[in-house]
């Protein structure tokens, strides 16, 4: 090749290179919609007579994952998806989208217009910061209409049920009265029955059994911010050292990191820590900063920190070395964490307490039912009617059975009640590599794709017999969790539990005039109580809070108080705290 | 409009503006068709009507920038933080370069240059978690020689505020002076040798040589990288500020860069957004204009 065919080649090239790199992939996202060029059986044959019941098209589907890579993945096991396939005729096709934040890539992927068959998304209510986006984005025409498909539905018709949903999922998210009876996302992780419990969850503060043993201490008599501080100090008193060697710290970070952990101080804190809004005892509405709390608790901390019984990072230090200082014993108190963690099987971490409340003693509260997270149909999406059944089925029993259990015969047998066993080799995998077994490819070795769009109307024990995946069979994989659950009497706890159903108080920052700036506000105050924390004495943390109840003040605090007393008296819209 | 001739000089050297056309397309496509996207400043963005589709609405976020009560703390920080980067930080590279330029050994210069110029490489996310590490309360090397020295040791210096702007500035000189004397150090290769001897058989000094021969010598590069540095002076370094926020030195190290990210990129703000990050480059052209005229006023030195 001459000089000048090397140039001209050279030349192309790069022109080729830059033009790809800015090019679309132009494959329709709604792939076979005709229903007519899906991809063939495991036979190499196109379906035609014999159809199983629960077939519904022969298409790929595709969809967008605004959630994070830690709690869902793209990867589908070769098997199950052509199980789903032989079932449904729906090849099921996920990415996520990875981002710094997940609302950064849903804000992202919704603007730039080229959305897939379906999107799911983080709403654990309709407070969270990403129902203020798909409420922009179904305002303005994004959002297919799911009422009329989930009519003709066996799991998702009962959300138009009158009792069924939850009364934020219901006035909230789903059929907002400005909507007039349509719906255009769906809130998933819906119970079947109203109270209804689907892990029995003990979190907050734990400590060391031979630190709690060696002190004489029981745990569950701490009922106060002072008698933990107590303990804390009677533990740097002794001396004790983590696995290394090393001193322990008495009050270690939450077992995910630095953070608020208002179980440490429930008597000290005023309202549920993500909200720091509730009424007091003649139900006049007020924030936290409108309390002696903040400056209580504020006081208690610093005192901690200055005598060295808390993580001097216990607010900002990262996750690996939080956890390290868990799993190595470093921290004698982890702050924050809950019975479930393998690490902890052999409960050589106790609960502490639980502690009082400001205003009442402790009292277990249980969501009426809860979301979790929520998918909506593009407007320009084919056949959307397919995307709602092929959610109809994942949400399914026989659904569930498939993307929780995996394969009959592969991974579980069933018993003579029908309900899935587990087999032992699956959960030695499970144990011995984590990984390998994620491959398997469904929930129970967390592979958790058909969450996505049936992760509702949940009730494992009905449907399978078990609270937990593999329990019925394997109870001592969940030793740990249930000794826990026996030593907190979660059960007795669980009887005088308060149900709650309603709105979080910062559900209507939304619909309010001056939402964005006292939401700033709000995520100013937060910041200014861990500065707070570290300012050299009370004076100072004074002016550092009253700074930011002035910042509140200025952006709208005390007419938004006055609008969560009125929407508190609509019975559609009460508010919970 | 092209003249034949200069057609003509086109199709002669055409192999050399052929190698220019990727740098020509990768300006025009990453820099200036985005450019079209800054009409969202003026515009109510919706997500169905798209950045053209979507109605104006004039210069509605500008007037709420200026209402905002945080908006006047913002330009502050920004300004003082850039202020340090730009005029404080300007002398550090030229020392070093000319501290460089005195070695005489020649390996230990490269081994010395090489170590100064490594950390251009790391990422922020390296550099701050380095700084973390270092600065940690009872656990890091610092607290620790502290409390080694006698000293209490458990200083949280990230989340005092009255450290802020020595570990900000520290880490920024520590991450960019290697790399930024490079460009100095290539001027000061370029002065006549003559002169330095001229300047020697006259009975100068080392220092006398620095004063008279290598600084004047080097001056235009300074004010023409001074110059160009004035365009993001609204723009304090997203990256680092980013990390090294904590909620103790918050006050202090929010900047319009972080702010921009939180309200357009988080709260999906984009027009607002934009708006605030078009005011940032014009008061930096603006800034950039005037002081090139300055400066070729004073020094006959200018980029344009």
């Amino acid at each position: 090749m001459g000089k000048k065919g090397s140039i001209y080649i050279s030349v192309f090239l790069i022109l080729v290179l830059l033009l790809t790199a800015c090019s679309k992939n132009n494959e329709p996202a709604n792939g076979g919609t005709d229903g007519n060029n899906g991809t063939k059986t495991e036979n190499g044959e196109k379906p035609t007579d014999g159809k199983p019941a629960t077939w519904i098209a022969d298409r790929k589907i595709k969809g967008l994952v605004f959630m994070g890579t830690d709690d869902y993945t793209e990867d589908m096991n070769a098997e199950i998806k052509q199980k789903l396939k032989d079932m449904t005729g729906i090849e099921l096709e996920l990415e996520i989208m990875k981002a710094d934040h997940s609302i950064d890539g849903l804000i992202a992927g919704i603007a730039s217009g080229d959305l897939p068959d379906f999107i799911t998304f983080y709403l654990n209510n309709s407070g969270r910061p990403e129902m203020s986006v798909i409420l922009k984005a179904a305002r303005e025409g994004m959002f297919t209409d799911l009422t009329p498909l989930m009519k003709d539905t066996k799991v998702f018709s009962k959300y138009l049920q009158d009792d069924y949903l939850p009364l934020d999922t219901k006035y909230g998210v789903m059929f907002r009265p400005e909507f007039n009876g349509s719906s255009y996302f769906v809130h998933m992780n819906i119970n079947r029955e109203g109270g209804a419990t689907t892990r029995k969850y003990v979190g907050g503060p734990f400590v060391r059994k031979d630190i709690a043993d060696t002190l004489k201490v029981d745990p569950r008599t701490i009922k106060t911010s002072e008698q933990l501080y107590e303990l804390a100090k009677k533990i740097k008193d002794g001396g004790f050292k983590d696995t290394n060697g090393n001193a322990v710290y008495p009050i270690g970070p939450s077992y995910w990191g630095g953070k608020e952990v208002s179980a440490l101080y429930p008597d000290l804190s005023w309202g549920a820590s993500d909200q720091r809004i509730k009424p007091d005892k003649d139900g006049k509405w007020l924030h936290e900063a409108q309390t002696e709390f903040a400056m209580k608790r504020i006081e208690f901390v610093q005192k901690l920190l200055k005598e060295k019984l808390i993580h001097p990072e216990f607010f900002t230090v990262d996750e690996s070395r939080a956890t390290e200082a868990a799993l190595n014993g470093t921290s004698a108190i982890i702050g924050d964490m809950h019975n479930y963690q393998e690490f902890n099987n052999d409960m050589h971490y106790l609960p502490i307490g639980p502690l009082d409340n400001a205003d009442s003693p402790y009292q277990m509260q249980v969501d009426f039912k809860s979301g979790y997270s929520g998918w909506a149909i593009p407007s320009t999406t084919k056949n959307p009617e397919e995307i709602v059944k092929f959610a109809d089925f994942l949400a399914s029993r026989e659904g569930k059975l498939l993307w929780q259990y995996g394969l009959e015969g592969r991974d579980y047998t069933l018993d003579e009640k029908g309900n899935p066993k587990v087999k032992q080799e699956v959960l030695d995998l499970k144990v011995s590599d984590p990984n390998a077994a994620k491959k398997l490819g469904f929930a129970g070795v967390s592979n958790s794709f058909g969450e996505l769009l049936g992760g509702t109307d949940i009730d494992r024990m009905a449907d399978f017999g078990e609270m937990e995946y593999g329990e019925s069979v394997h109870p001592e994989v969940l030793a740990g969790a249930n000794g826990i659950i026996d030593y907190f009497d979660w059960d007795g706890k669980r009887k005088d539990a308060k149900i709650n159903d309603g709105y979080p108080p910062l559900s209507f920052l939304g619909e309010f005039d001056r939402g964005t700036e006292l939401k700033t506000a709000f995520d100013n105050y937060n910041d200014s109580l861990t500065r707070a924390y570290y300012t050299k004495n009370l004076d100072e943390a004074k002016k550092v809070m009253d700074s930011a109840l002035k910042q509140m003040q200025a952006a709208g605090l005390d007419d938004y108080l006055k609008l969560l007393e009125q929407k508190n008296a609509d019975e559609k819209t009460r508010v919970k705290y | 409009m092209l003249t034949g001739k200069l057609w003509k000089r086109i199709l002669l050297h055409r192999y050399l503006y052929m190698m220019l056309l990727p740098c020509l397309l990768f300006f025009i496509i990453f820099s200036y068709i985005p450019m079209g996207g800054l009409m969202l400043a003026f515009k109510d963005y919706k997500f169905n009507m798209g950045i053209t589709g979507s109605p104006w609405i004039g210069f509605v976020y500008f007037e709420r920038f200026f209402n905002d009560y945080q908006s006047m703390n913002l330009i502050k920080n920004t300004l003082i933080i850039s202020g340090m980067k730009l005029f404080l930080y300007l002398p550090f590279p030229i020392i070093l370069a000319l501290m460089f330029n005195e070695i005489r050994g020649k390996f230990f210069r490269n081994i010395a240059q090489s170590i100064s110029y490594l950390p251009h490489f790391l990422s922020w996310v390296v550099v701050v978690g380095l700084v973390q590490r270092v600065l940690a309360p009872d656990t890091g090397l610092l607290n620790e020689t502290i409390a080694n020295m006698g000293g209490d040791g458990s200083t949280y210096f990230l989340m005092e505020p009255d450290y802020f702007y020595q570990i900000m500035f520290g880490s920024h000189v520590w991450k960019s002076i290697g790399w930024d004397s490079i460009i100095y150090l290539a001027a000061i290769a370029g002065i006549n040798p003559d002169m330095y001897e001229a300047a020697r058989m006259d009975g100068a000094s080392k220092w006398r040589e620095i004063w008279h021969i290598t600084i004047p010598s080097i001056m235009p590069t300074i004010l023409i990288l001074f110059i160009l540095s004035l365009g993001s002076i609204l723009s304090a370094g997203f990256d680092q500020l980013y990390l090294l926020r904590t909620p103790g030195n918050m006050h202090l190290s929010d900047i319009l860069d972080t702010y921009i990210i939180r309200v357009g990129l988080q709260g999906g703000q984009y027009g607002y957004a934009t708006a605030v990050g078009l005011m940032q480059g014009l008061i930096g052209f603006i800034l950039v204009v005037l002081a090139n005229r300055l400066s070729r006023r004073i020094s006959d030195t200018s980029v344009w």
